[in-house]
């Protein structure tokens, strides 16, 4: 009975193994760069997956994604960290599923040698070649300005937060306050949680609308939340001024159409090609740039061509431009 | 079939007056709610907020409907979530490639009537234990997703579509009344039929159920695709409201319709337990959210908050329940 069972699963298990190996396998010239994301479920890291590739052709490299199967689980992430060291790229770009949670990961592998790059979230600790990211806070407060300046400094103001304790929710909804004590004329009505999710905005914004007449803006730390508050105000057939974040496809769509007043560019797609350049560089014994914090750019109606190509059609920054896009 | 042995699989009379009990103290803690909401705030009791609560009410009830009759037969489906993004990713495309609702919204159910069709084929001809099955489910139907999406998003549908899940009829939400129609299409199905009542004889004994005449295998393959064309239903039902699509609104959705259908009073063990119920432990979840957005309650503890309510109800509830027998 063991036997056969063992059997039917070698017979399962190896063919799919061998097909997984083949898909991903890494071709034997030109440098191989391992880049790790958190989750194949936010657009977000697509971009940065795609700016990742798009340099790596450019330089001649290759690339080699790791996704969590299930979206920023820290176990998973870990493992593939371990799997990685074995395989040994010749650089990794990597994006921490968790900040603090992934450094003893990080040291793996630097005990293993193998330059890395930080990209998006700054890890608690390791060695780095390099931080390639954007500013969670200035995000924040620099739409969130954006958003007080349309309605002359005042009115009534939701916000509608991402997931509680998370680094990024922190950041934004700090900027988004920041924003808000500037201008004494507009009241905070509400900050609540929408978690990231475009359903629980939704409900939330309509659950809000019933205790508050007037509501003049409302800053969502995403852009699926934007649009879950904008699809509530539809429905009711109330205006009101929406900011997101993150500058997604569909939010420069919706910004297109006048229903989101703008989104603040998180520059998944510099971040991703930044990020490969640097890890390519060392490897090539080229200067790198230690820290590139890109300056947040409020997409808005006047200035939401440049990200309306699709993704393939987007050109990464040369060199010389990192320096001006934000190096410190 | 003779009316003997269909008169012989009918629960006891006892049986069904305790489901009363039940579904009358589940009312109470509902009201109760609503009685502290109401005082707490003016805008609770107004008529737009209460079609709100049962409107988002619903898109739990239509996931936890299905779930309930699984639940029935002591079985679970954890794949319900990850059923609804999938079916709404499928259904989305179809509609934006065709420009046909109609065809999209068949394309939901049907795919997530197959998903549930092959959770009952796991569990029935291979015998995997319902909570393994629909838990690889699960992930395959992740990965499916994922893959098929690749990190974008689907939006922008027809109006009239839209009206699906954002209309009104009458003053209503539209989504309210397929509310109450698949509230009565399930009460009926579950209390008043013979394969509601063999389904509720599977969950309190599947040897006997077996030994007594049933076909087992048949009616638990027919509760799995029920549960899983509920779950393409909601799909639809999100992609009306919500006008867009992606790989991780699954996630979201499974655990409240599994917390609406304990809430209601659905036992894990299987045999005890109402549509009815289920609809009230929905709406009970719903409530709590609703009066946290109202009373401006910190996003800090509106977890924690749902978290009490739920044990609460089910400790309630286990009390109570002994206490009647």
């Amino acid at each position: 009975m063991k036997l056969t069972l063992g059997y039917f699963t070698c017979s399962f298990a190896l063919p799919l193994l061998m097909a997984a190996a083949f898909t991903t396998g890494a071709r034997a010239d030109g440098e191989t760069i391992a880049v790790f994301t958190k989750n194949q479920t936010n657009p977000f890291f697509q971009t940065v997956r795609v700016g990742a590739d798009n340099m790596a052709k450019s330089l001649n490299a290759k690339t080699l994604q790791y996704i969590p199967t299930k979206p920023d689980s820290i176990p998973e992430q870990l493992s593939q960290i371990e799997d990685v060291v074995v395989k040994k790229p010749s650089a990794i770009v990597f994006t921490p599923v968790d900040y603090k949670a992934m450094v003893p990961g990080v040291e793996k592998i630097n005990e293993a040698k193998i330059p890395v790059v930080n990209i998006t979230d700054r890890s608690a600790g390791g060695k780095f070649l390099s931080f390639v990211g954007a500013d969670d806070y200035s995000l924040g407060l620099e739409t969130a300005r954006f958003l007080l300046k349309t309605l002359g400094g005042k009115g009534n103001i939701v916000i509608i937060e991402g997931v509680k304790g998370s680094l990024t929710n922190v950041d934004r909804v700090r900027g988004f306050n920041d924003a808000l004590k500037e201008a004494p004329g507009a009241k905070l009505l509400a900050s609540q949680p929408g978690n990231y999710q475009r359903l629980q905005a939704l409900q939330v914004m309509e659950n809000l609308m019933q205790s508050n007449s007037q509501i003049d803006g409302v800053l969502a730390a995403n852009d699926a939340m934007a649009v879950g508050a904008i699809e509530a105000l539809d429905g009711a057939n109330r205006k009101a001024q929406v900011i997101g974040i993150n500058g997604t496809k569909e939010a420069i769509d919706a910004i297109k159409s006048g229903k989101l007043l703008a989104s603040g560019d998180y520059n998944g797609f510099a971040q991703g090609c930044l990020g490969t350049m640097m890890a390519v560089r060392s490897l090539r014994g080229q200067p790198v740039i230690s820290e590139i914090v890109l300056k947040p750019t409020v997409i808005t109606k006047d200035n939401y061509q440049p990200f309306d190509l699709p993704l393939e059609q987007r050109t990464c920054p040369t060199f010389e431009d990192a320096g001006k896009l934000g190096a410190k | 079939m003779t009316d003997i042995t269909k008169e012989a699989m009918m629960p006891p009379r006892s049986f069904l007056s305790q489901d009363a009990i039940q579904l009358f103290y589940r009312l109470l803690a509902a009201l109760l709610i609503c009685a502290v909401l109401a005082v707490l705030s003016d805008s609770f009791l107004s008529l737009g907020n209460i079609l709100n609560v049962l409107r988002q009410a619903s898109l739990t009830f239509f996931i936890a409907s299905g779930l309930t009759l699984v639940v029935l037969t002591a079985g679970l489906d954890l794949s319900v979530g990850a059923n609804v993004a999938l079916s709404a990713c499928i259904a989305g495309t179809v509609i934006h490639k065709t420009g046909s609702p109609a065809l999209g919204i068949l394309t939901g159910l049907a795919c997530g009537g197959i998903v549930g069709l092959l959770n009952g084929i796991m569990v029935t001809a291979l015998r995997i234990p319902s909570f393994i099955a629909t838990y690889g489910m699960l992930w395959v139907l992740n990965g499916l997703t994922y893959w098929y999406m690749a990190g974008e998003t689907l939006h922008g549908f027809p109006a009239g579509f839209r009206q699906i899940g954002s209309g009104y009829l009458f003053g209503l939400p539209i989504p309210v009344y397929l509310l109450l129609v698949f509230l009565g299409i399930g009460t009926l199905f579950a209390q008043r039929t013979i394969w509601g009542q063999e389904i509720y004889a599977i969950g309190a004994n599947p040897v006997a159920a077996r030994l007594s005449g049933i076909p087992v295998a048949r009616r638990l393959l027919l509760v799995y695709a029920v549960s899983g064309t509920m779950a393409g239903l909601a799909s639809i039902i999100f992609l009306s409201r919500l006008n867009s699509a992606e790989a991780d609104i699954g996630e979201s959705l499974t655990l409240p319709a599994i917390a609406a259908v304990l809430i209601g009073g659905t036992s894990l063990f299987g045999g005890v337990g109402t549509v009815f119920g289920t609809f009230i432990g929905a709406l009970i979840l719903t409530l709590v959210l609703n009066g946290m957005n109202l009373l401006s309650v910190s996003a800090n503890w509106q977890p924690l908050v749902t978290g009490i309510i739920v044990i609460l109800a089910v400790w309630l509830d286990m009390k109570t329940r002994r206490r009647a027998q």
